[in-house]
């Protein structure tokens, strides 16, 4: 693997010293997720896969970027442990690279944390050319700036990860699924009010008047909570997260419209709207739309609830994937990308244009 | 903490005990946290640690930097000594304050107008003679003062009738210098309650204040003479083996016990000091020995209880009252930030009348949250400084057990 | 850095244009309490201390300073243990302890937005009526302030299973070097665009100044259970922890104290901690009232299985808080055997307690210099406490020296030199050690990003690649610096 590696800072450094902008990818499964970059030159990062180091007793395993989630939830598997943000697979291809430069996390991620809340260290190519290494394996570090977060969500742009160590989590024994036939509204009040609950929620959704709810936890735990509150559990619930995970619930299937996805707080109030298509997720912190309406109808939307509304995919005039933030915010990107990508070769425009 | 007393300071008592106490702070600034000056002005100086630094700058410089403003920081403190509950390292900051105080004034004089004013202050409050007949004068003239004075005049109360039975067993009561003239209900109260209990109680006239108010008022001279007034005034029934010396105020009750520290370098008083310190006795520690839920209690009433500094920082005495009043069948209502100075503190509160006035107003804020029958407490400079800003009658919790 | 008396007059006249006398501090004797924050080995004075209380100060202090090229030091509850907040002597501290108002409270959405000077634990008391709590809790909590804790990304014995800091923030409001306003992140659970609440997050006060927080509550747990496992071996004790995490049980908290530590907490505390035990477990489980009782059940088993000479539970609230308040005050309460300590913030990998527990006591042989040990076991956090007397001349060097070493094998076991405490000025050497040329540079490039004349507090956090050459750590590729525009100071 060394050689790979070697490979690929090689191909760094030669971008660098011809100033030929790269795109960064792997599995190609999350490409509508992010603007599209002018380049011929593509470095591919699939080659440099595998598991470095992974001990079950400290919670913690460092991958190469290009492993296959698959293959790293199944070696995970083996030892009763998982990712804490169960992140989706748009396709069987999906890499741990793509998912920690894409922010993306799945239904447990209210309850467990994001991508950048289990993210311990990181190595990567960066601006210079250079290989190195930000954190560590171990959960608390604090020495330096936190460029591992940084890296986390940043679409590739600031450098190339390599190596990446992450924090797990015991897998639960069991999970079970059950449904409430809700309002949207209903179904919010219901996400508020097991908030405060010390039930062992670890996923919620609501979509067409039902809400539904994974818990997770031993049998005897399980077994008491379905007495106690009389849940009738959904046969194929583990089917059912699968599917909203990776967006191959009939919802995500269509594709005739723009689909949208609404990140805001979890309980800011509705806004009603005819001739969209909604799906709520994350205890009503992710509104999934899928709609024909004008843009600035549903950043509207978005805004009423304080929150960002993202282009997931399909194509609207004028719209990028992600808003431009406020002008002073946006100069501090600039002034990273500069800093770490003097001569803008990662990903360039691939988040917001002008970066 | 690191700490090197000058040369001239490092031999003498106050400098050995200094260095002591100051070695022992590690600079935490727990303090800080449930300091009321340091809560109101987010100043370091202002703050139990930041003070602990001046003091070692009096006791290590030459003496060039410290100045009025010093003492200024040093004035401002309560001495409610919130602080010494919540440190962890038992740093002795009373102690240290009061040694630290000493040095500000020498090495900063005040102005002769400050001087003067404080020399008053001493005279009139710790004389209950001199305080009443003032007193008596100010209610008179009440409803005809300007209303911010007329506040701080209370109404009058009634003295209760005192009984005159003789029981075996005897106790000293300190009556104070001010309470009897404001609430001369406490000191019948209690001994109408302790005689029901089967006690007696003796006081002595020649007793007059305990020595607290000159010791705020920076006259430390004049205060070891009043504490050594009051101990040979006590030490026929000391020596006869009275079982007890009970203050009712607990402003009064910390200074008893911290005689021994006034009188460090009083040779053969501080062992009679000691003696009376370890006799001393807040009214709440006498009865939680007795069988008091045998007393009769009229009625029972939803209380917020304030506990003065004095009594749960100065004497450390945690949970008693509270006991006494919830098995006697009251209720107690939660009270926020219960650790808190109320602002009365002594003399403070003619002293430093702005950030008094500030905690007054946020302690009664607490206080009266869940609109009590009546408030209870235990000092007598809180209960007359409290019923200043409020129509809910402040009270000594003892009035309750008659 | 040296200020000529015109600078300094100048500069005080700027900023006594826009702060009352009172909020301006400059004369040397109210200067002296502000030399130091929790770490008084290092000593600065600044030239003034600022007393803002609003955020248009703040903001025309920064201009100013930013004006004047004038090093700015943030300070908040001045709790730190690193030196954070140790002032520069050609520069001012900004004090924040009078932000200390709590702006918000959403139950619905379980945050809270606070002024940075609020304390940590005034927190949890504001929204205890909720029945929710802010789940960091460094022992300092009760003193030490929000914005402190974001700067330094403060753990706290619960972090296991809460998180950190980072983990337990939603956004923030700052105030760069420019003065200009900011908000980071948001009250939603997904944010585009880089991470800078992230990198804000332990940046140290050097990236801007942290004006506002948005903090995550998290509701009380239906049950808690607390248990205090004696054992006669430390190594038993280090083991335990390993073995705990590896069944699948992931406590609430799980902490460690040798029986230095034991003694001194205990005779503040009163907790009831074995006075002859080499080491004690305490273990926090809580959740749902069937999965602490299994939780329970399954660690009593481990720790039993793992030597522990005696098990004790506490149940009920009170009994807990006994039993954690001596380990929360472990620190100070050191100080009633010692005049001094310096405090270490290690980690490792779990696996290796044992290992560098035995080598501690090793050089504590070897330096001569009694050390009490107290960690957050439970994620490899080490805070070994050296014991020493400042008074006594060369005891604080070789403290130095004692502390160094435990580091280097933090670092040489795949650990760092700081979990919680932050890297300050205390271990900023220490840094070359783990971090190379390369690494430092990209650190100086995102200081650059926010701060391009380096005056946010300078010579903290991280090195400049001078220092690391001076110690002998930088290595220069063919004679060249990489970045050659940065400022090395």
């Amino acid at each position: 693997m060394n050689n790979v590696r070697t490979q690929l800072q090689q191909r760094v450094k030669t971008a660098i010293a011809e100033k030929t902008p790269l795109r960064i990818c792997a599995g190609n499964s999350k490409e509508c997720y992010g603007n599209k970059i002018k380049t011929n030159h593509d470095i591919d990062i699939k080659p440099y896969s595998g598991i470095i180091h992974y001990e079950p007793t400290e919670l913690c395993i460092t991958v190469r970027a290009g492993t296959r989630l698959a293959e790293l939830e199944a070696e995970l598997s083996k030892h009763q442990q998982i990712l804490p943000f169960e992140p989706p697979s748009f396709t069987q291809n999906a890499t741990i690279g793509g998912t920690v430069a894409t922010g993306l996390s799945g239904p447990r991620r209210p309850y467990s944390g994001a991508v950048r809340d289990a993210i311990l260290g990181v190595t990567i190519i960066d601006g210079q050319g250079e290989i190195v290494r930000f954190g560590g394996q171990v959960m608390k570090n604090v020495a330096g700036y936190d460029v591992s977060r940084l890296m986390t969500g940043a679409q590739g742009t600031l450098g190339i990860l390599l190596d990446i160590s992450l924090r797990l989590i015991p897998k639960p024994e069991h999970n079970i699924t059950y449904q409430l036939p809700h309002s949207q509204q209903e179904a919010l009040e219901y996400f508020t009010n097991t908030r405060h609950s010390n039930l062992p929620i670890t996923a919620s959704c609501h979509h067409k008047l039902q809400t539904y709810i994974r818990l997770s936890g031993s049998e005897k735990q399980l077994d008491e909570l379905v007495k106690t509150y009389d849940i009738q559990t959904m046969e194929d619930g583990d089917d059912f997260w699968r599917d909203i995970r990776d967006q191959q619930h009939d919802f995500f299937q269509r594709n005739d419209k723009p689909l949208w996805r609404i990140s805001c707080a979890p309980a800011a109030p509705l806004t009603q709207q005819v001739d969209i298509r909604t799906l709520l997720e994350w205890n009503g912190a992710i509104r999934w739309i899928t709609s024909n309406m004008p843009a600035n109808i549903i950043q509207n939307i978005a805004q009423k609830a304080n929150g960002e509304a993202i282009l997931f995919r399909g194509h609207v005039a004028g719209i990028n994937t992600f808003k431009k933030p406020e002008p002073t915010l946006f100069r501090l990107h600039q002034r990273l990308k500069r800093q770490l990508d003097p001569k803008g070769i990662f990903n360039p425009n691939r988040l917001y244009e002008g970066l | 903490m690191e700490t090197h007393i000058k040369k001239e300071l490092e031999n003498t008592i106050d400098g050995k005990l200094a260095k002591s106490i100051l070695r022992s702070c590690v600079h935490c600034g727990f303090c800080n946290a449930t300091c009321p000056t340091y809560q109101l002005l987010g100043d370091e100086n202002d703050g139990p640690r930041g003070r602990i630094y001046l003091i070692k700058q009096l006791f290590e410089g030459d003496g060039s930097e410290s100045t009025e403003k010093t003492r200024l920081h040093l004035d401002r403190c309560l001495s409610c000594r919130s602080c010494e509950t919540t440190c962890p390292s038992g740093v002795k900051y009373g102690a240290l304050l009061d040694i630290g105080r000493k040095l500000a004034e020498d090495l900063a004089p005040r102005s002769r107008e400050e001087k003067k004013k404080r020399k008053r202050l001493q005279t009139t409050l710790s004389s209950p003679k001199r305080f009443g007949t003032l007193l008596k004068a100010g209610q008179l003239l009440r409803p005809l003062l300007p209303k911010d004075t007329r506040q701080k005049i209370p109404k009058k109360r009634l003295a209760l009738e005192c009984p005159t039975t003789i029981h075996e067993r005897k106790m000293l009561i300190l009556q104070g210098c001010v309470q009897p003239a404001l609430s001369p209900d406490i000191n019948t109260a209690t001994a109408i309650v302790l005689d029901k209990l089967g006690i007696s109680l003796i006081h002595h006239k020649k007793v007059k204040c305990c020595g607290a108010v000159s010791q705020h008022l920076s006259s430390e001279d004049k205060a070891i003479t009043q504490i050594k007034n009051n101990i040979d005034a006590w030490w026929d029934d000391i020596s006869n083996g009275i079982e007890a010396i009970i203050t009712t105020a607990s402003g009064c009750g910390v200074m008893l016990k911290d005689y021994p520290h006034y009188l460090r370098e009083e040779g053969e008083y501080l062992y009679k000091a000691e003696i009376v310190a370890s006799l001393s006795k807040d009214i709440s520690e006498i009865i939680i020995e007795e069988n008091y839920t045998s007393l009769p209690i009229k009625k029972t009433h939803k209380l917020s209880w304030h506990s003065p500094c004095t009594l749960q920082h100065g004497q450390k005495i945690i949970g008693y009252v509270e006991e006494l009043l919830t098995n006697t069948g009251h209720t107690l209502l939660p009270i926020q930030d219960g650790h808190i100075c109320c602002g009365s503190a002594g003399t403070y509160s003619i002293l430093q009348p702005e950030l008094s006035k500030q905690l007054k107003h946020n302690k009664l804020e607490n206080l009266t949250r869940e609109t009590p029958d009546m408030i209870v407490t235990a000092n007598i400079g809180c209960q007359t400084h409290l019923q200043q800003g409020t129509e809910i009658p402040v009270v000594h919790w003892i009035n309750l057990f008659i | 850095m040296h200020i000529s008396p015109e600078t300094r007059t100048s500069l005080l006249f700027q900023l006594s244009e826009i702060l009352q006398p009172e909020q301006l501090l400059s004369n040397k004797e109210e200067l002296r309490p502000y030399e130091c924050d929790g770490l008084s080995a290092y000593k600065t004075l600044p030239i003034a201390v600022a007393l803002p209380d609003t955020i248009q100060q703040i903001q025309q202090i920064m201009e100013i300073c930013c004006r004047n090229n004038t090093p700015v030091v943030a300070r908040g509850a001045g709790t730190g243990l690193s030196g954070g907040a140790q002032p520069h002597e050609g520069g001012i501290i900004l004090g924040l302890a009078r932000f200390n108002k709590i702006l918000a409270i959403d139950p619905d959405n379980l945050t809270a937005r606070v002024q940075p000077g609020v304390r940590n634990l005034a927190i949890t008391e504001a929204v205890r009526q909720h029945k929710l709590y802010y789940a960091p809790d460094p022992s300092s909590q009760i003193a030490c302030s929000i914005g402190g804790n974001v700067a330094e990304n403060s753990g706290g014995v619960h972090c296991l299973k809460y998180g950190l800091t980072v983990h337990n923030i939603l956004a923030l409001k700052i105030v760069t070097v420019e003065g200009d306003l900011l908000t980071i992140g948001s009250n939603a659970l997904d944010n585009t665009g880089y991470d800078l609440l992230g990198l804000f997050t332990g940046s140290e006060g050097m990236l801007g100044i942290i004006v506002e927080v948005v903090v995550k509550l998290t509701p009380d747990a239906e049950d808690t259970h607390l248990l205090m496992a004696a054992f006669n071996d430390i190594e038993q004790a280090g083991n335990a922890v390993a073995s705990i995490i590896a069944n699948g049980i992931i406590p609430a908290g799980l902490e460690m104290m040798d029986k230095l530590a034991i003694s001194a907490a205990e005779d503040f505390a009163h907790a009831g901690y074995p006075r002859d035990a080499e080491a004690i477990l305490l273990c926090e489980l809580d959740g749902s009232t069937i999965d602490v009782s299994e939780q329970t059940q399954k660690t009593k088993k481990i720790l039993t299985e793992q030597g522990a000479s005696f098990i004790k539970e506490a149940p009920d609230k009170t009994q807990q808080a006994k039993l954690w308040a001596g380990r929360k005050a472990a620190f100070p309460a050191v100080g009633r055997i010692s005049p001094d300590y310096y405090c270490m913030d290690g980690t490792i990998p779990r696996k290796h307690i044992a290992k560098v527990l035995k080598h501690i006591t090793k050089l504590s042989t070897e330096f001569d210099l009694r050390v009490a040990n107290v960690f957050h076991a439970g994620d490899g956090n080490l805070h070994p406490l050296i014991l020493y007397d400042a008074n006594k001349e060369g005891e604080l060097e070789k403290a130095e020296q004692f502390g160094a070493e435990i580091l280097r094998l933090c670092v040489k076991l795949g650990g760092s030199i700081t979990g919680e405490h932050g890297v300050g000025n205390e271990k900023i050497e220490l840094m070359c050690e783990q971090f190379n040329t390369e690494e430092l540079t990209i650190f100086h490039a995102i200081k650059a990003a926010f701060d391009p004349n380096g005056i946010l507090n300078p010579g903290k956090a991280v090195p400049s690649l001078h220092r690391c050459a001076e110690l002998g750590h930088m290595h220069v590729h063919n004679g060249e610096l990489p970045h050659p525009d940065i400022p090395r100071f």
